[in-house]
């Protein structure tokens, strides 16, 4: 339990505290312990943890947070995860605010901040790759992608209204006996 | 004293939650409470707190509020702050996962879970596509992303080695 608890707070605190680009960029990172490293769970229930959040408003890094760390070790798991998650950060910007606003636009941090962009796009990409191999077993699944494509490109429709309507639809296809 | 806390814990539990879209959809929104309506900071002020969370790693929106927070009322400000932007939405995810963990194995959840994730899919890589734009400027930043990917695809780097990495990088080649 003990060990569960540090687990988790060394694996959010890591994930979290490299992702430059706000919580779209810890995604990843998350995914990389939670899914690769530790083993706690596999890639559609990191999918699944995703659904959740993305479906609910505010910041999408501790929601996560709480999901994984519920999971593995309850109401104190949640806790350790949201420490890593905000821990640090919280502390830097409180104590050494003044001292990075001096630095926040210096060309050292910029050049380092411009090579980083290109891995954090690749890095959710490959996120999306990695849950979409199982997230695909057959034409009506294809078929709701499209479908949300549409609805994304074509109509300014908030994300939680289409979570909500392909889960309901969802349901009511697959929902009754032969869903496998 | 108190009716400040009071104040950051409702104005952070607003702009949060109202806040559909993760950290970035919910800076306007902390910017209307902390700008605009309680007058803590000027807008020049707001700018300065968003230019050192950007450049810091982490969620952005739990950042601002711990900012403001210290700003406003020290200590105390800064757990109401962060109490309003993340304690709701945390409570509702324990709640949701409860259900998600206990119907497991009934044939409606998989369904909905089935309909679901096809659609995850989409809006995650959607934010690959959005970020993309703005972060590919020249041919150096593509030759990264390509080697991210091979790196992530075969030799499977763990992404917190490829993140460091490139930041050395970046200071090496940009700087």
């Amino acid at each position: 339990m003990v060990k569960d608890l540090w687990d988790l707070f060394i694996a959010f605190t890591r994930a979290s505290n490299l992702g430059f680009g706000g919580g779209p960029a810890v995604v990843p990172l998350i995914q990389a312990e939670a899914v690769d490293k530790y083993k706690w769970m596999n890639n559609e229930e990191y999918a699944d943890a995703l659904a959740i959040s993305n479906a609910l408003p505010g910041p999408i890094a501790t929601k996560m947070a709480a999901y994984v760390g519920y999971r593995v070790a309850g109401w104190p798991g949640a806790f350790s995860a949201l420490l890593g998650t905000i821990g640090p950060m919280v502390l830097v910007v409180v104590l050494l605010g003044n001292l990075i606003m001096t630095y926040s636009q210096s060309p050292a941090l910029q050049a380092m901040l411009q090579a980083v962009r290109p891995v954090v796009v690749v890095l959710i990409a490959h996120t999306a790759y990695e849950m979409g191999r199982k997230s695909f077993p057959d034409l009506s699944t294809w078929l709701i992608a499209l479908v949300t494509v549409g609805i994304i490109v074509l109509t300014s429709l908030h994300p939680a209204f289409i979570i909500v309507a392909s889960m309901l639809l969802g349901y009511a296809v697959w929902g009754k006996k032969r869903s496998k | 004293m108190l009716s400040q806390l009071w104040d950051l814990f409702i104005a952070f539990t607003r702009a949060s939650n109202l806040g559909f879209g993760g950290g970035p959809a919910v800076i306007p929104l902390i910017q209307v409470e902390a700008v605009d309506k309680y007058h803590w900071i000027t807008n020049e002020q707001f700018a300065d707190a968003l230019a050192v969370c950007n450049a810091l790693p982490a969620p952005i929106a739990p950042k601002l509020g711990a900012y403001i927070g210290y700003l406003v009322a020290g200590w105390p400000g800064v757990l109401a702050a962060l109490l309003g932007t993340i304690g709701p939405t945390f409570v509702a995810v324990i709640v949701l996962t409860n259900v998600l963990m206990k119907y497991s194995n009934s044939p409606g959840l998989k369904g909905a879970l089935k309909g679901v994730r096809p659609v995850v899919v989409v809006l995650v890589a959607q934010t690959a596509v959005e970020m993309g734009f703005t972060s590919f400027p020249n041919l150096i930043t593509w030759g990264i992303g390509a080697v991210t990917a091979v790196s992530l695809l075969w030799l499977k780097i763990h992404p917190a080695i490829l993140i460091v990495l490139s930041m050395v990088f970046g200071l090496i080649v940009f700087y």
